[in-house]
């Protein structure tokens, strides 16, 4: 299904076909170049938005008579970069029982804050924003959101994005993910705050994202959510994932990992574990290399790294910004440049691999929410 | 190339893939292989001398065949240990290998990625002992990635403290306690007393006990002086059970008791202790200890002494360094057809896994090493590890060692 849109978007783009634009919040794009991610490139492309929205897009497009034209003809225009997993502007948790499904980071945003602003700045349009680690279990709900708005409902995209599990091979996390999971097989239309996001994940309606240390903790964690097949299950982690890209692959899990180049443990190897990963057959997303600001703002200059270093532009580019919307099931609407989704949008002077692209203008949602001076 | 060889057969074209084949008897279609051979080398049975260009047939995991003249089966995949010395993997009887975390429930947190797990491997030590107190004791293999076969055995000894007074207390009350409901159930059962034996009740709390009393399993208490020892002989003196001791630096001042009482020592040649000054008995330290231990018959194995692997400090402390540990015994006067058995066949015995691990012998797993010298030469490294009969080392490939050739 999603193949076929993807093909009617493509006849789109090939025949510049658009619909025309009546309504009164009209801005339109005039770019050197669009960079769609999952539909190519777009040389002298034209993206008209409507009501936030991406209404056209394509090289022979139609401009509405009363639009506001953004003229940067010199100019790439690139998605909205998305990191599916972070928790930048969050306080520190506290402590909690093990199973804190009713808990969600929306009760603890704080708009406002600078570090919004620069990670603004750094082409982040969308966060996956996770509950911070207060050890492991199930750590609670995580939120879809945008980094601008005055007030936490602003910001949020999606209230209960998914579900935060931090797992741990031991016996004591084994039981309580299980037990946790097990109670409320029988209770899956249940509107219980602390029962409703575990039967969310557990029938795939919110993806669970699930913290793991390295390869052996994930053999453990495979054999432990056997049993839960309708289960969205999103892997974020860090260390010597390539041990089990093969196991990884073969289980269609997605993984988020660091934008880093890797020793190999106890030699002076230099290993691409995106690249090693991408290669198996894993679906990857990229997020910086650390949550703080510096990594933000050094991730596309990361990104390019591990891209000199072999991984696939093409794939890179992908794992920056639809895969992780995927990973987030928000790739309906985020994620890449095309008809019908959010007009999050990055204005830059090249391709954005290349190590010296600078980002002149940040869009969310038709909105222009940074320019740089 | 094992992509190539995938590439190669979905385009069917059989040609390029015979070829292919023919070309490269490392890939991994050979994996599937039932039958795997090892030709050639001088094989250290440990348990039946050396047998010189020997050959092991290896079925299942297991060593199948072993001997001189033996004819290479059809279609087995043969390593050829010409001019090497074969022998059975290393035992580590004491070492903290292939956890992921700090769990007491071992089997729920090992970890076959574990850095330790390959270091093990390229050390030739394919049998760990591991315990995280009390009876969460276990002998893994360092089968490394596989989850499913690392575990050899479970609850293998218990861990008994038996330094502070309270601890010795408690031992003997519970030692005792066992005992009583133990001599009692004996009694009641001989004498067939159906109603006497309906009211004994299990006291709570000592089917430890009860299973050290029934010899089911060893006690592994660690004691270093000559009082220390002393006092574990006479606990067995007055409960009949079976002792692993570790550590035993002074065990060579009572050898003859040790031996006298069937204890088990795990020791570390090179371990220190001066001499206790005020005391005109022997005491402290020697390089003898291990080649004492065998004079009197005392079974013991060798451990380094950090029994794990460590990747900063001094060198040659570690795991990686547990043959050389026993050839430390050897310069103290041991023969080294015993140091050898410190470090498998005994090993193997006194954690508890003798009957499938510690000698090249018919029907034990095919857990081998082929090394490129004898196992005490300090320029002797680890070629080939097999574990179950799977090569999961080879120098060659080895991002830590591959680099390192000598020039004689």
């Amino acid at each position: 299904m999603a193949n076929i849109y993807r093909y009617i978007l493509l006849g789109i783009f090939i025949f510049g076909l658009s619909i025309p634009a009546v309504a009164e919040d009209v801005t339109v794009i005039r770019a050197d170049r669009v960079d769609t991610v999952t539909s190519g490139l777009i040389e002298n492309g034209i993206i008209v938005i409507k009501d936030g929205r991406i209404a056209a897009i394509g090289s022979d497009v139609e401009i509405p008579e009363d639009a506001d034209i953004v003229d940067v003809s010199d100019k790439t225009v690139f998605p909205g970069l998305v990191n599916p997993s972070s928790g930048i502007g969050l306080s520190s948790p506290g402590g909690g029982p093990f199973s804190r499904a009713h808990l969600s980071v929306v009760d603890e945003l704080y708009p406002h804050q600078d570090v919004y602003k620069r990670v603004l700045r750094a082409g982040f349009t969308t966060f996956g924003l996770v509950p911070g680690s207060v050890g492991t279990g199930i750590a609670g709900q995580g939120a879809v959101i945008r980094p601008v708005g005055d007030k936490p409902g602003e910001m949020i995209v999606i209230k209960s994005g998914l579900l935060l599990i931090n797992f741990q091979a031991n016996d004591r996390t084994k039981k309580g993910i299980k037990s946790a999971l097990d109670s409320v097989k029988d209770k899956m239309n249940s509107t219980d705050p602390k029962v409703q996001p575990l039967a969310n994940a557990l029938q795939g309606k919110i993806p669970t994202f699930i913290t793991c240390g390295g390869p052996g903790n994930i053999l453990h964690l495979l054999k432990l959510l056997e049993p839960y097949k309708q289960m969205k299950v999103v892997l974020s982690a860090d260390s010597e994932l390539y041990r089990v890209a093969d196991k990884l692959a073969g289980k269609k899990i997605p993984v988020i990992l660091p934008a880093r180049i890797d020793f190999e443990p106890f030699t002076r190897n230099r290993i691409n574990v995106p690249k090693m990963l991408v290669d198996a057959g894993v679906k990857i997303a990229l997020r910086p290399k650390s949550d703080g600001i510096q990594a933000h703002e050094e991730f596309l200059r990361d990104v390019a790294e591990l891209v000199k270093a072999g991984l696939d532009g093409e794939v890179a580019k992908k794992a920056i910004t639809i895969n992780p919307a995927q990973m987030l099931a928000v790739d309906y609407r985020i994620g890449s440049l095309a008809i019908g989704k959010d007009a999050n949008l990055l204005v830059t002077s090249g391709d954005i691999l290349d190590i010296d692209t600078k980002i002149h203008m940040v869009m969310i949602e038709g909105k222009v929410v940074h320019k740089a001076p | 190339m094992h992509k190539n060889l995938q590439k190669s057969t979905t385009h069917i074209n059989l040609l390029v893939f015979m070829i292919l084949v023919t070309l490269c008897p490392a890939s991994p279609l050979f994996a599937d292989q039932r039958v795997t051979v090892i030709k050639g080398g001088e094989l250290y049975t440990i348990t039946s001398g050396i047998i010189k260009n020997g050959t092991i047939i290896i079925e299942d995991g297991k060593i199948s065949r072993i001997g001189q003249n033996i004819e290479t089966p059809k279609d087995a995949k043969v390593i050829n240990a010409g001019g090497k010395v074969v022998m059975p993997g290393l035992i580590a009887a004491t070492a903290q290998v292939g956890m992921a975390g700090s769990d007491n429930q071992i089997a729920e947190s090992l970890d076959p990625f574990h850095y330790s797990v390959s270091f093990a491997l390229a050390s030739g030590i394919t049998s760990i002992y591991i315990s995280r107190g009390g009876s969460s004791t276990a002998v893994i293999k360092p089968t490394y990635g596989d989850l499913d076969n690392m575990l050899l055995k479970e609850s293998v000894s218990q861990n008994i403290s038996f330094r502070s007074w309270m601890d010795k207390t408690n031992l003997r009350q519970n030692l005792g306690k066992a005992r009583e409901y133990l001599q009692k159930l004996d009694e009641y059962t001989r004498t067939n007393n159906q109603k006497k034996l309906q009211d004994l009740k299990k006291p709570s709390g000592l089917d430890t006990y009860i299973r050290l009393l029934k010899k089911e399993i060893s006690a592994r208490l660690q004691a270093t002086t000559t009082a220390e020892l002393l006092g574990i002989v006479e606990l067995i003196d007055e409960f009949d059970i079976r002792v692993i001791i570790e550590d035993a630096v002074e065990a060579w001042v009572v050898a003859e008791e040790i031996a006298k009482h069937d204890i088990r020592l795990v020791i570390t040649p090179r371990d220190k202790r001066r001499p206790n000054e005020l005391i005109s008995a022997p005491s402290g330290s020697t390089l003898e200890n291990a080649a004492i231990l065998k004079k009197a018959g005392v079974k013991f194995a060798i451990v380094p002494t950090s029994p794990s692997f460590a990747t900063w400090g001094v060198a040659g402390r570690d795991l990686m360094a547990l043959p050389m540990e026993a050839a430390f015994a050897v310069s103290g006067g041991l023969d080294e057809q015993t140091a050898l058995e410190a470090i498998t066949i005994n090993a193997a015995d006194i954690i508890g896994v003798a009957d499938r691990v510690g000698s090249l012998q018919a029907g034990k797993d095919a857990d081998i090493l082929i090394l490129d010298g004898h196992p005490f030469h300090h320029k002797t490294f680890v070629e080939t590890t097999l574990v179950n009969g799977k090569v999961l080392y080879e120098k060659s490939k080895s991002p830590y060692f591959s680099h390192i050739t000598h020039k004689d």
